[in-house]
């Protein structure tokens, strides 16, 4: 009996020690002051960005005595996380956060309003206009983490065997949808080496495609704004996914695939590895993708590869393709989390701008001479950046609906199901898009304001 | 009931009470708390970071009268189910009677069918996409080997569901061992008696194999079809619910409009309905389980 009764006890205080040891092993090697106020950042983002993202914490730990930043990387599906988090109230002081539900939380309250903050951090004011997201006119909780915006980007080799220009960097001289066309059909080759409209092209056996696109917003959506359509009218009350500038797009994209035969439809791109692989292996002559693709493009080493930008319908267009980084209204610390996120995605601070992944926010890098080197004169940058990166960028990029519609995740999960139809070949576009309306008008709520 | 006796019975028994607490204690606070909660959520439209108002039956009204996504997803589930469980418990049971043969490496076969079953799901998601990969999948592979024509599979509308219906004999692996074990369980002596009947393998299978494992029929039965109508793996890393809302299980389409669309509100309000449903077909098969389940034993319900 007493050995039973201390084999007892034995596992109590085992159990103690273990609670207690995991309690304790989070901070330890670090010499913590102890007033310090502890803020938790969350994050998403590859490897590269989380080594990245940790460098940025230490050094702001580091200089920064009185503040400790405690990150937390979520490789998985964050929005789950954070919706999670959210429900059950325990919300990190400040992280990432997808621009959508950004909007929606602003403008419930949920976010820190950092207009109200402007003359005590006037860096807070310095950010290019476009990246400011405003729930209420002039009431802003921030801005997107990065500037990212869609381009083209290419494989040289290709272009020079195929003797044919390569795409245009400065946005003035784009490619209009024809020249675009002409150029990704000489770089479309079947198994004998024929082209899309040679006699006896063998579509069925193409080993080569000049382009590739997604069948998400970050791809459609810079054409139909090029083309001055788009899912809603200017006050986002309106469906005009089925206007003539609308269709108009979805039925190019569609043709490219279907009747051109320049490019793979969504069930071959699901083999399809990503979009260096497919261009180093000559699987692909172009692709559409975001500025960020310019870190796995530059640890390429074995892909001549450059960017350009996107082919025009009527102007030349982009579209930001970027998550936020929010302030919690449920922060205890508003002001650390302010000096943090002044901190997080500063150039001067933080070598993912540098790497690619990231364009600065601040309106400086976009203009001054000495500030755009300091960020751009390296190997992730080609010299074609200057034009077909900032210029586009600065000149040429709208907000993407996810930032400006209200009502978007409900919107989007019923877009997404009806586009399939026209990416599977089912419908035309004029028949899906027209079938989306009765469903897609009803959600239609209005859009945030933009200043 | 008796009191404790002795010092030690009563120490055992407060000692068994406090190593039970925290048993008891989950199951409040996890299970049955989050239940009670999901019903009162359901008559609010709380959305994530929203407020929360009562807005009573609302939900339900909306779901039932409005809802085309709802009345898709159902009918996605009811099809999978449908296709799926007779396919499930018949292949299961095939393979209980195969690996209750006397043959040489039985445990090897064993083995064999119930590995599927240890691997991850998700893994064997993942392995499926690659079977079911109309370009370079195994499927099309042998398909073009012997001269057929491929198919989409899951990428196509049409063959989404027939597609996921048939991987989903991948994981009987339970059900074949719980049908093992029934069929070890069968009294020999009843094979005795119908042998001195001069009864054949035919015989001896109609009339006592089959009606003696109908318990075993009915617990897998409806067991297959509560899971059944709870999948989800398959959209979640598969499809995304594609294409065209052709394989939106309705698990998937919960999720999606809690946490993609953050309506925790109108989300609660489908998971009652799902839990109404499986409770009305659970019901259904245990009211007709007296005219075809026998219990060695006489009549019992």
């Amino acid at each position: 009996m007493l050995k039973r009764r201390l084999r007892t006890w034995m596992a109590l205080v085992m159990t103690v020690m273990l609670t207690g040891l995991t309690a304790c092993s989070g901070n330890a090697g670090e010499p913590a002051n102890p007033n310090a106020v502890e803020l938790k950042f969350m994050y998403w983002g590859s490897n590269d960005e989380k080594q990245a993202m940790e460098k940025m914490i230490q050094s702001f730990n580091a200089f920064h005595p009185n503040i400790r930043v405690k990150g937390e990387h979520v490789p998985g599906d964050y929005t789950t996380k954070i919706n999670t988090l959210m429900a059950a109230n325990q919300l990190p002081d400040i992280a990432y956060l997808g621009d959508s539900l950004t909007m929606k939380w602003a403008s419930e309250g949920r976010l820190l309003d950092l207009s109200s903050y402007y003359d005590e951090y006037p860096e807070l004011k310095n950010k290019l206009k476009s990246s400011y997201l405003y729930s209420e006119p002039g009431k802003s909780i921030g801005n997107y983490t990065a500037l990212e915006v869609m381009q083209l980007f290419y494989n040289k080799e290709l272009f020079t065997e195929a003797g044919v220009p390569v795409p245009p960097a400065d946005p003035q001289k784009a490619w209009t949808w024809d020249e675009f066309l002409e150029i990704a059909k000489k770089l479309t080759k079947d198994q004998n080496g024929k082209h899309p409209g040679d006699s006896g092209f063998d579509p069925k056996n193409i080993v080569q495609y000049g382009f590739a696109f997604g069948n998400d917003r970050s791809s459609w959506g810079p054409l139909l704004a090029s083309n001055g359509g788009g899912l809603t009218d200017k006050t986002g009350k309106k469906y005009t996914l089925n206007s003539p500038e609308s269709v108009e797009v979805f039925q190019k994209l569609q043709d490219l695939v279907f009747k051109e035969h320049v490019s793979p439809d969504l069930i071959q791109q699901q083999d399809m590895p990503s979009n260096t692989i497919r261009l180093q292996t000559r699987k692909v002559a172009m692709v559409v993708d975001g500025t960020w693709s310019l870190l796995d493009f530059s640890n390429n080493k074995q892909l001549q590869w450059s960017i350009g930008v996107l082919p025009k319908l009527k102007e030349p267009k982009t579209m930001i393709v970027a998550g936020a980084t929010v302030i919690f209204q449920s922060t205890k610390h508003p002001k650390e989390a302010l000096e943090f996120y002044l901190y997080h995605n500063n150039p001067e601070k933080v070598d993912l701008f540098k790497s690619g992944l990231w364009m600065p926010i601040e309106e400086k890098y976009y203009t001054d001479e000495q500030a755009i080197q300091s960020w751009t004169n390296n190997a992730a940058h080609p010299l074609e950046f200057q034009k077909a990166g900032i210029e586009y960028a600065r000149d040429y990029a709208i907000k993407p609906s996810t930032s400006t519609l209200r009502n978007w995740p409900d919107i989007g999960s019923k877009l997404t199901p009806g586009l399939d139809l026209i990416w599977t070949n089912k419908k035309t576009p004029q028949q899906a898009l027209d079938e989306l309306e009765p469903i897609i008008q009803p959600l239609l709520q209005g859009v945030y304001p933009d200043e | 009931m008796k009191r404790p006796k002795s010092g030690m019975m009563r120490m055992e028994r407060n000692w068994g009470l406090l190593f039970a607490l925290p048993a008891i204690l989950g199951l409040m606070i996890f299970t049955i708390g989050p239940i009670v909660a999901s019903f009162v959520f359901s008559l609010t439209n709380w959305t994530i970071g929203g407020q929360m108002t009562f807005i009573g039956l609302d939900n339900y009204r909306t779901i039932l009268t409005e809802d085309a996504t709802f009345s898709q997803s159902m009918f996605v589930t009811t099809y999978y189910a449908l296709g799926s469980v007779p396919l499930g418990l018949a292949a299961a049971f095939i393979i209980a009677l195969l690996l209750n043969q006397k043959v040489r490496g039985l445990s090897v076969f064993r083995t064999i069918y119930y590995l599927p079953t240890i691997v991850p799901s998700i893994a064997n998601t993942m392995l499926w996409l690659w079977m079911f990969n109309p370009d370079f999948g195994l499927l099309n592979s042998l398909l073009e080997g012997v001269g057929l024509p491929g198919s989409k599979w899951i990428y196509d509308e049409n063959t989404a569901i027939p597609s996921l219906i048939m991987m989903s004999t991948w994981g009987i692996g339970n059900t074949v061992i719980i049908f093992l074990a029934g069929l070890q369980s069968v009294p020999t002596h009843l094979y005795e008696a119908a042998e001195v009947d001069g009864g054949n393998r035919w015989h001896k299978f109609f009339h006592i194999t089959i009606p003696s494992m109908t318990p075993t029929i009915f617990f897998n039965l409806v067991m297959s079809l509560i899971s059944t109508f709870q999948a989800f793996n398959q959209a979640y890393v598969m499809t995304n619910g594609g294409p065209n809302n052709s394989t939106l299980f309705y698990v998937f389409y919960l999720w999606r409009t809690a946490f993609t669309e953050t309506k925790i509100g109108y989300a609660s309000a489908l998971a009652w309905i799902l839990f109404f449903v499986i409770m009305v077909l659970t019901v259904l098969i245990f009211s007709t389980s007296k005219k075809w389940v026998h219990y060695e034993g006489g009549e019992r319900s």
